[in-house]
C-alpha cells in the first residue's frame, strides 16, 4: 500500500520533470507530421466506422456508433499506455544510467501525456457524441460529470499497466511481443466495439462468461463512460463488476510495487 | 563536514547469466542459462570527502572508477555498503545524456534542468548564462538533432555547471570542444574549487589530476588502494600498473644477444631512488650481459613524460662516447646532471643494438618511472639556461 502513496510524494516533488517529459512527449509525437495531433483523433474515427460496418456486416446487428465511439477511444487510451510501458525504461536507456532522477516520471511521464491526449481528444469526441445524439433526438446524460471520474479511474489502472510492462520488458524483452498478443485478445474480452447487450446472448449460453466480462476492468470503464453520456446505455452491475472495479486500484499496487521493487538495478539491466 | 562519505561500498555485477533470466523461457523453465558468475567491481570502498575539496580518482581501464563515480551520482545502486552525498549533486557522466534530439536546444535546457531537479524560476534566470558560456546563442532553437558534437557537448557541459551544484561529478569530460572551451572549461571548473565546491573527477590523464586535485584515490581490482598527495598516488599508480605489472604501453623486443640486468635509478648519494629534484643528478646504472662477443655496441636512452610526449632521447653513437667491444658482464652508466626536466612523471627507455643498427640486442620501452620535483618555482616542461641583464 506504501508505494502508491510514495508515488505521489514523487508526483508533487517532480512534477516539472513530469510536466517536461510529458510534453516532450507529446511534442515529438506530433513533431514533423502534417495532421499532428489530429490523428490522435482521426485514428479511432475511422476505427469506429470499420468496427460498426463489418460488426453489421458478420454479425447481422448492430450496436450505437455512438457506443463503440466512447469504446474505441477509451481503448487507445489503454492500447497507448501498455505500449508506452514497454518502451518507456527501455527507450530511456541513456537516462537511466547517466541521470539519477526517480524512475517511476518514466511511467508516469507515458501516462501523463497519454492521459492528456486521452482529454484532448474528447474535445472532437464530445461534438460528435452530440451531434449524433442531435441527430437521434436525444442529448448528453445528465451524469455526464461522472465521465471525467472514469477517466481518472482508467488513468490509475493504466499506470498500473504501464509500470508492470515497462519492469517487465527490463528483464524479459519477451514481454513486449506478450504485450501485443495480450492486447489483441483483451480487445475481443473488452465492450469496445460492441455493448453488453449484444454480449448478453452470450451470457445466457455460459454464465461465467459473463462474470469474466464484467471482472474485467476495462469493462467496468467502458460502461461507465456509456452510461454517463448516453442516455440510453444501462450496463448493469452484477457482484463480478466489483471484481473489476477494484482490479483497477489493484493493478496500480501491484504495479508500483513490481516497479519500485526492481527499478534499482534497472541501469545494470540496460 | 564531509560531501561524500562512502561506507564499505559494494558493486557486485554477473560476468554470465545478468541479474534475472535472459528470457521468459529460461525464467519459466529455472534454466537462466550459463552458470551466474559473480564478479565484484568494487568491494569494501571506504573514503570520505570534506567539502571544498578536489579529488581524482586514477586507476587503470576496469578498475572501477566510472561505477564509483555512477553508484555516487545515484544512477547505479551498491549491492552493499552506502554512499551519501550532501548538497545537490551534478554530474558530468556523460554530457546531453538527457538531451532529445527532436527538441531544440532551448527545451533541452529546460528538460535537462528539471531532470537535474531545478525549478524552472532558477533555470529561466540562468539560461542567458547558459547559452553565453555554451556560444550557442544563434542556434538555441534549432533541433540538438543538428548540433554538431561539440555544440552537443557544451550545451551539456553549461548546463551541468551553471545549475550552480554542491557537489560536481566528472567523468573524463574535460576535454570537449575546442581548445577555446577546454580552457573556458578548466577555467569554470578552478572557480568551482574557489568557491568552495566539491568535486570528485575520474580522468586517464595523470596531469589534470595533478594539477587539479588535492588528493587522489587509486582504485585497482575494485579496490581503494592507495590514497593521499596527488603526485605520491599517481607515482604509486605509475610504479605498479604502468611499470613492473606489464603496464599500458611499455614494450620489451630484441635478439637478446645481450640483455639488460636490474637497472637502478640512482640520486646523487647514489642511493636507489624513484623522485628527483630538478638541478639533481640522477645516475643510471646499467649492468647488462652479453652472450657473444659484440663489437662497438651502441647504447642508448630517451624520456618520455607521463602522456607520452617524447622529451629526449640519445645514444652513445651520437654522442660519440665509442665502446670498443662487449663481452659477458658489465655495467654501463648514464649521468643526466644537472637533471632540466621539471615536475612531473616521466619514463625512461633503454635499448641496444649494434652500430649499424642492423641488429636490436635489447630493448625496453617505458620500463623505468620516475617521477621529478622541482623546487625552483619555475615554470614549464625543461629546465634552461637563463640569464637576465638590465641597463639604466
Amino acid at each position: 500500500m506504501l508505494a502508491p502513496m510514495n508515488l505521489f510524494r514523487t508526483i508533487h516533488e517532480r512534477r516539472e520533470l513530469l510536466w517536461n517529459l510529458a510534453a516532450r512527449e507529446l511534442k515529438q509525437r506530433y513533431r514533423g507530421s502534417v495532421l499532428g495531433f489530429l490523428w490522435t483523433v482521426l485514428t479511432p474515427l475511422f476505427m469506429a466506422v470499420i468496427y460498426l460496418f463489418f460488426l453489421r456486416l458478420l454479425a447481422g446487428r448492430g450496436v450505437p456508433m455512438e457506443e463503440i465511439i466512447i469504446g474505441v477511444f477509451a481503448w487507445q487510451f489503454t492500447v497507448q499506455c501498455a505500449n508506452a510501458g514497454t518502451t518507456c525504461v527501455l527507450g530511456s536507456a541513456n537516462l537511466v544510467k547517466k541521470v539519477a532522477f526517480p524512475l517511476e516520471i518514466l511511467p508516469l511521464s507515458q501516462v501523463l501525456a497519454n492521459a492528456i491526449g486521452h482529454l484532448l481528444s474528447l474535445l472532437v469526441q464530445f461534438p460528435v457524441l452530440a451531434f449524433l445524439l442531435w441527430r437521434a433526438d436525444s442529448h448528453f446524460a445528465a451524469a455526464w460529470p461522472l465521465f471525467f471520474f472514469w477517466v481518472a479511474w482508467q488513468t490509475m489502472f493504466n499506470l498500473g499497466i504501464t509500470a508492470l510492462v515497462g519492469a517487465a520488458n527490463v528483464y524479459f524483452r519477451d514481454t513486449q511481443h506478450v504485450v501485443g498478443l495480450v492486447l489483441s485478445a483483451w480487445f475481443f474480452m473488452s465492450p469496445v466495439m460492441y455493448n453488453m447487450d449484444f454480449a448478453s446472448r452470450l451470457a445466457g449460453q455460459w454464465p461465467w462468461a459473463a462474470d469474466l466480462l464484467y471482472a474485467n476492468p476495462l469493462t467496468v470503464i467502458i460502461n461507465g463512460y456509456r452510461a454517463a453520456l448516453l442516455p440510453g446505455a444501462h450496463a448493469g452491475f452484477p457482484p463480478a463488476a466489483w471484481v473489476g472495479l477494484l482490479l483497477a486500484p489493484a493493478t496500480l499496487i501491484v504495479g508500483t510495487v513490481v516497479y519500485r521493487r526492481f527499478q534499482n538495478s534497472f541501469a545494470d539491466m540496460l | 563536514m564531509n560531501a561524500i562519505e562512502a561506507v564499505n561500498l559494494g558493486k557486485r555485477y554477473y560476468r554470465r547469466g545478468g541479474l534475472g533470466a535472459a528470457s521468459l523461457f529460461g525464467a519459466l523453465t529455472g534454466r537462466s542459462g550459463p552458470k551466474r558468475e559473480p564478479f565484484w567491481c568494487l568491494r569494501g570502498v571506504n573514503f570520505e570527502i570534506p567539502v571544498g575539496r578536489t579529488v581524482g580518482v586514477i586507476g587503470p581501464n576496469g578498475s572501477g572508477k566510472s561505477s564509483l563515480l555512477g553508484l555516487t551520482a545515484g544512477t547505479i545502486h551498491p549491492t552493499e555498503g552506502h554512499v551519501r552525498v550532501q548538497g545537490r549533486i551534478s554530474s558530468l557522466l556523460e554530457l546531453g545524456a538527457g538531451f532529445h534530439p527532436e527538441l531544440s536546444g532551448r527545451e533541452n535546457v529546460f528538460l535537462n534542468a528539471a531532470l537535474l531537479g531545478i525549478p524552472r524560476e532558477d533555470v529561466k534566470k540562468k539560461f542567458d548564462r547558459i547559452v553565453d558560456f555554451a556560444e550557442l546563442r544563434e542556434f538555441i532553437d534549432m533541433p540538438v538533432k543538428h548540433y554538431s558534437s561539440g555544440m552537443y557537448v557544451r550545451l551539456g557541459f553549461s548546463i551541468a555547471v551553471e545549475v550552480d551544484p554542491d557537489v560536481l561529478l566528472v567523468d573524463e569530460v574535460l576535454a570537449v570542444g575546442d581548445l577555446s572551451f577546454q580552457f573556458k572549461c578548466l577555467d569554470r571548473i578552478r572557480d568551482f574549487q574557489k568557491r568552495g565546491k566539491t568535486l570528485l573527477f575520474v580522468s586517464h590523464s595523470l596531469e589534470t589530476v595533478e594539477e587539479f586535485c588535492h588528493e587522489a584515490l587509486l582504485i585497482h581490482h575494485g579496490q581503494l588502494v592507495a590514497r593521499g598527495e596527488p603526485a605520491e598516488v599517481i607515482r604509486k599508480f605509475i610504479r605498479f600498473f604502468m611499470g613492473e605489472r606489464g603496464g599500458l604501453h611499455q614494450t620489451e623486443y630484441g635478439t637478446r644477444a645481450a640483455e639488460f640486468g636490474d637497472v637502478r635509478l640512482l640520486n646523487a648519494a647514489g642511493n636507489p631512488c624513484e623522485t628527483f629534484e630538478t638541478g639533481g643528478a640522477l645516475t643510471v646504472e646499467i649492468p647488462y650481459v652479453a652472450h657473444r662477443r659484440i663489437e662497438k655496441p651502441v647504447f642508448g636512452f630517451s624520456l618520455k613524460t607521463a602522456n607520452g610526449l617524447y622529451v629526449f632521447g640519445t645514444n652513445t653513437q651520437i654522442q660519440k662516447h665509442d665502446i670498443p667491444f662487449i663481452d659477458g658482464a658489465g655495467t654501463v652508466r648514464l649521468a643526466l646532471d644537472p637533471l632540466r626536466l621539471m615536475h612531473g612523471n616521466y619514463f625512461l627507455s633503454l635499448s641496444m643494438h649494434s652500430w649499424d643498427h642492423v641488429e636490436q640486442f635489447h630493448r625496453r620501452e617505458d620500463w623505468w618511472p620516475f617521477a621529478v620535483q622541482n623546487p625552483t618555482g619555475a615554470l614549464g616542461m625543461l629546465q634552461l639556461d637563463s640569464r637576465w641583464s638590465q641597463q639604466a
